[in-house]
C-alpha cells in the first residue's frame, strides 16, 4: 500500500478510529495486523519475509541477553546478522553477485523449479526490504551492545519491527526511541491530531507537486540524453536532485504526520541538506536515520576516527561504499557511493579553504548533484549519456514540453524550505495566525488537487 | 477550539475544493484531455458535427513510407459516403474496453447517430488481453468516467485502476500458453499454444533453422490460435457492452472485423491456424448479427502482399489494403445509410 493511494485513503482513518476505540492491550495487536496488511496489500508472501526476521531477533536478543560469555552472545549475534544480511543478500544482491541466470540454461537440463526460483529472485525484490532488516539488525546490536533491554513481549517487539508508517522507507528507527513511544498509553488528542495533518498535508504537497511533477523531466532526460540540447540535460540532472529531496523528504513527513496521529513522534530524517555548506554536513543533514545507523554501527566499530590515517581513510571510503551499496544492488550506487567517500576524503584534505560561504554552498550542491546522475542512471553507460549530453556531445535538437509552472512550484517550494529554518513544518505553522496558516493550507491543498503529476508514481526509495 | 472555527474551517476546505474543481475544469482539463486522454478530447467535439464517428486504433491511421494516398482509413470512408460525414478518433493499442467508456459517454442529442467500432481479432487472444500496457489503459480510463473532470483526475493520481505489472501480466499470458487447451473435432498435434509454437521448425538447406521466419510464425500462432470462450473472454463483454449501451443510446452500431494476413498465416503456419481465425470471425459474426449489430466483415479481403509490415502480426495496411476495408466499410454505410 502505498500513501499515496486512494486505499491508504480508507485505511489510514479506519485503522485510527479503530485504535482509540480498542482498550490499550489490544492495541498493538490491532496496528500489527494493520502494518501486515499495509505491507501485504503489495505482495503478501513477503509478510513472511518480515516475520522470519521479527521471531529470528525476538529470539537472538533474549538468548544475548540471558548470556554472560562474551563468545556466545557473539555467536548468537553472528546468527542473526547472518540470517537478516543473508535475506538481504538473497533478495536483493543474488543477480548482482552471481552475474546473470544464464549459467542455470547451461546446467544440462536444470529442472524447471530451480529456473522459476532464479527468475523468482532475480524479479522480486521486498519493498523496503533493507530499511526493515536494518532497524531489526540494529536491535539486535544494541542489546548485544548493551544498549538496549530485550522486549519480552513478542507482539510488541513484532510492532517495532513492522510499524506501517515507517516501514518501507523508514525513517529507521532505534529501539529505545520507538519501542517506548509504541507501548506507551495514547489518547486521541487534538494537538496531535492537528500537528499529524499539518505535517502529511505539507508531506503530500512535497511528494504529489514537487517530486511527481519533475519526474517528467527527468525521466525523459535520462532514457535518451542524445535527443535533448545541453541545457535540458542540465536541466534534467538538477530537477532530479529536487525530485529525489522532494519523494523521500514527502515520504519521511508523510510517515511522521502518520505516526503523529497515533500519538508517535518519528525521528526528523532530512534537515534542508540541500543549503549544507560542505559533504560532511551535508550527510549530517540527508537521510539521517541511515547515516546514523552507518556512523553508530559500522563506522564506530571500525575504529572511527582513533585508527591510523590510511586505516581511517579505508574505513570512511569502505563506508560510503556499502551506503552506496544499501540503495540497490548495481554498480552505479556504487560509483555514486565512492564519489560521495572521495569527495569527503577531498574535502578533509584539500589544502584549499574557501571562505565564501555561498560558493561553498553551491559547490558542494552541484558536486552532489552531479554525483546522484550515477544514483538515476539505469546503467553505467547511461550515466555517461547523460554527462555527455551535459556537455553538449551529441548535442539534440529536440525540446521539452515541461511546464514552466513545475519551476515556479520548485521556487515557492525552496522559499518555503529556506523560511521554515530549522523548525518542523508543524511548528513552523504555529508562528502564524489562523488566517495565514489557512491561507497556506488551502493553496497546498488547491496544488495537489489540481496540480500534481497524474502519473501514479510509487515513492522511488520504496525500492531500496 | 469552538464551534463557529471548525464550521469556519470546513467551509475553506470546501471551499477550495470547489474552487480546485472550477479552475481546472475551465483551464487545465481540456489540455489535460488532450494529453492523457485524447478520444474523449476528439469525441466533445466531433460527436456535434458527424453522422458517423469511426472508432479505432492504429490500423485507422498508419501508412506505408511508399504510400502515394496518405489518408486514413475513416478519411477514405468519409470521402466514399455520399450525405454522411464521418470523423475517425483513434489511439494506438486501444481495443473494446478502451472504447466502451467513450461510447458511454456520446451525448444522446448529439449529431452522431452511426458508430464503426473496429473489431480486432488479436484483441480476444491472451498477448493483447495481458499486455503489459494494460495498466496505463486502465489508468487512461479514469479520464474516461462519467464524473467530475477532477474527480477522474484524482483517480488516475491515486491509482483508482487495476495496475496489473508487467511481469503479471506476463506470467498470466505465459500460464495460458502452456495451460490453455485448443478443442477440435479434426486431429491437432498441438493443443496448446506452447507446444504448437515448439513443433514449427523452418530448417534452412545449408543446415540450421530460419530464425526470423520462425520467429514470425511463433507470432501468428501466439495472435491467432485460440478459441474465444464467450462466457470469460473480456472482449466480449466489452463488445457485448457497447452493443447494449448503442441499443439503448438508439445508435446504429457497425463492428468492423479488420482483415488479417490470412496468407501469411497459411503460408507459415498452416490451414489449422486459418481454421481458428476463421472459427472466431463466425462466431462473431453470428453472436453480434443476432444482437443487432451491422457486421462488417474484412477479415479475408486483404491480400498479404498489402500488409505495411511483413516482420510482426500487424492490422498496418498500405493504401491499397485501406483503400479495400474503407470500400467495404463505405459499401456497408451506404447500404444503410437511411435505416
Amino acid at each position: 500500500m502505498l500513501f499515496n493511494s486512494w486505499i491508504f485513503f480508507l485505511f489510514l482513518p479506519l485503522v485510527l478510529g479503530l485504535y482509540f476505540l480498542l482498550p490499550q492491550r489490544w492495541r498493538w495487536l490491532l496496528i500489527l495486523a494493520a502494518s501486515y496488511l499495509f505491507y501485504g496489500w503489495w505482495k503478501w508472501e513477503f509478510v513472511i519475509i518480515i516475520i522470519v526476521s521479527t521471531l529470528l531477533d525476538f529470539w537472538v536478543a533474549q538468548k544475548i541477553d540471558a548470556s554472560q560469555e562474551k563468545a556466545v552472545r557473539k555467536r548468537w549475534l553472528f546468527l542473526s546478522l547472518s540470517v537478516n544480511l543473508g535475506i538481504l543478500f538473497l533478495f536483493k544482491y543474488f543477480y548482482f553477485f552471481v552475474g546473470s541466470t544464464d549459467w542455470v540454461q547451461q546446467l544440462v537440463h536444470p529442472h524447471q523449479k530451480i529456473r522459476d526460483l532464479v527468475d523468482f529472485l532475480g524479479k522480486a525484490l521486498p519493498v523496503g526490504i533493507s530499511f526493515y532488516t536494518f532497524q531489526t539488525m540494529s536491535y539486535t546490536l544494541d542489546v548485544y551492545y548493551g544498549r538496549a533491554k530485550p522486549e519480552k513481549h513478542l507482539g510488541h517487539f513484532a510492532v517495532f519491527v513492522s510499524y506501517f508508517p515507517q516501514l518501507v522507507a523508514g525513517p529507521i528507527e532505534r529501539f529505545n526511541h520507538l519501542n517506548e513511544q509504541l507501548k506507551s498509553k495514547h489518547t486521541l488528542l487534538f494537538e496531535n491530531i492537528q500537528a499529524g495533518l499539518r505535517i502529511m498535508l505539507y508531506g503530500f504537497f512535497v511528494k504529489m507537486v514537487i517530486a511527481d511533477n519533475l519526474s517528467y523531466t527527468v525521466t525523459s532526460v535520462f532514457n535518451e540524453p542524445s535527443k535533448w540540447p545541453f541545457y535540458w540535460n542540465w536541466i534534467g540532472v538538477f530537477s532530479f536532485s529536487f525530485q529525489i529531496y522532494a519523494d523521500f523528504f514527502g515520504y519521511s513527513l508523510i510517515a511522521q504526520g502518520v505516526a503523529k496521529l497515533f500519538g508517535i513522534n518519528l525521528m526528523d530524517n532530512f534537515n534542508r541538506p540541500y543549503l549544507s555548506k560542505n559533504i560532511t554536513e551535508f550527510w549530517k543533514r540527508w537521510h539521517i536515520s541511515l547515516t546514523s545507523w552507518f556512523r553508530d554501527y559500522l563506522y564506530i566499530p571500525l575504529g572511527g576516527n582513533k585508527v591510523k590515517k590510511q586505516r581511517w581513510v579505508i574505513n570512511v571510503l569502505l563506508v560510503f561504499l556499502i551506503s552506496g551499496l544499501w540503495h540497490g544492488a548495481n554498480y552505479t550506487f556504487l560509483i555514486w557511493g565512492a564519489l560521495h567517500g572521495i569527495f569527503y576524503l577531498i574535502e578533509r584534505f584539500s589544502p584549499i579553504k574557501l571562505r565564501s560561504t555561498m560558493v561553498k554552498g553551491v559547490l558542494t550542491f552541484v558536486s552532489v548533484t552531479l554525483a546522484w546522475v550515477f544514483f538515476r542512471a539505469a546503467d553505467f553507460n547511461q550515466a555517461v549519456n547523460v554527462f555527455n549530453g551535459m556537455i553538449g556531445i551529441n548535442d539534440g535538437t529536440r525540446q521539452l514540453d515541461t511546464q514552466p509552472f513545475i519551476f515556479l512550484l520548485l521556487l515557492i517550494f525552496g522559499i518555503m524550505e529556506w523560511h521554515r529554518g530549522n523548525l518542523r513544518f508543524d511548528d513552523y505553522c504555529k508562528q502564524y495566525n489562523g488566517f495565514q496558516r489557512w491561507t497556506l493550507y488551502c493553496f497546498m491543498l488547491f496544488c495537489i488537487l489540481v496540480l500534481c503529476g497524474t502519473e501514479y508514481q510509487p515513492f522511488i526509495y520504496f525500492r531500496f | 477550539m469552538n464551534f463557529k472555527n471548525i464550521i469556519l474551517k470546513g467551509l475553506a476546505v470546501i471551499g477550495t475544493v470547489f474552487l480546485s474543481h472550477f479552475i481546472y475544469s475551465k483551464i487545465y482539463w481540456e489540455p489535460e484531455l488532450k494529453d492523457q486522454g485524447y478520444m474523449l478530447f476528439n469525441l466533445r467535439e466531433f460527436q456535434w458535427h458527424n453522422d458517423v464517428l469511426y472508432l479505432g486504433e492504429s490500423s485507422n491511421y498508419w501508412v506505408s513510407p511508399n504510400d502515394t494516398d496518405k489518408r486514413t482509413i475513416s478519411d477514405m470512408i468519409n470521402d466514399s459516403i455520399e450525405g454522411m460525414r464521418l470523423s475517425g478518433m483513434q489511439v494506438p493499442a486501444y481495443h473494446a474496453g478502451m472504447f466502451l467508456p467513450i461510447i458511454e459517454l456520446i451525448d444522446t442529442n448529439a449529431r452522431v447517430k452511426k458508430l464503426v467500432v473496429t473489431m480486432n481479432l488479436r484483441s480476444f487472444g491472451k498477448p493483447w488481453i495481458y499486455s503489459p500496457q494494460e495498466s496505463a489503459l486502465l489508468r487512461t480510463k479514469c479520464f474516461y468516467q462519467n464524473a467530475s473532470p477532477l474527480y477522474n483526475r484524482l483517480c488516475a493520481t491515486l491509482g483508482f485502476h487495476a495496475s496489473p505489472s508487467a511481469d503479471e501480466q506476463d506470467k498470466k499470458m505465459l500460464h495460458c500458453f502452456e495451460f490453455d487447451t485448443l478443442k477440435v473435432d479434426f486431429e491437432l498435434p498441438h493443443n496448446t499454444i506452447k507446444t504448437w509454437c515448439e513443433q514449427e521448425k523452418f530448417p534452412l538447406p545449408e543446415g540450421g533453422e530460419d530464425f526470423p521466419k520462425r520467429v514470425l510464425a511463433d507470432h501468428y500462432i501466439k495472435g491467432y490460435a485460440f478459441q474465444i470462450d464467450v462466457n470469460n473472454n473480456p472482449r466480449i463483454h466489452d463488445f457485448d457492452n457497447i452493443a447494449e449501451v448503442c441499443k439503448q443510446k438508439n445508435i446504429q452500431l457497425y463492428f468492423n472485423i479488420l482483415a488479417e494476413n490470412i496468407e501469411w498465416a497459411d503460408s507459415l503456419v498452416g490451414p489449422s491456424l486459418v481454421y481458428f481465425m476463421k472459427t472466431n470471425r463466425d462466431l462473431l459474426v453470428k453472436r453480434y448479427s443476432e444482437k443487432g449489430v451491422i457486421m462488417i466483415d474484412n477479415l479475408e479481403k486483404v491480400p498479404g502482399q498489402f500488409f505495411g509490415e511483413k516482420d510482426w502480426t500487424t492490422e498496418h495496411y498500405t493504401q491499397e489494403g485501406r483503400i479495400i476495408v474503407a470500400q467495404n466499410v463505405a459499401k456497408t454505410l451506404m447500404l444503410f445509410k437511411d435505416k
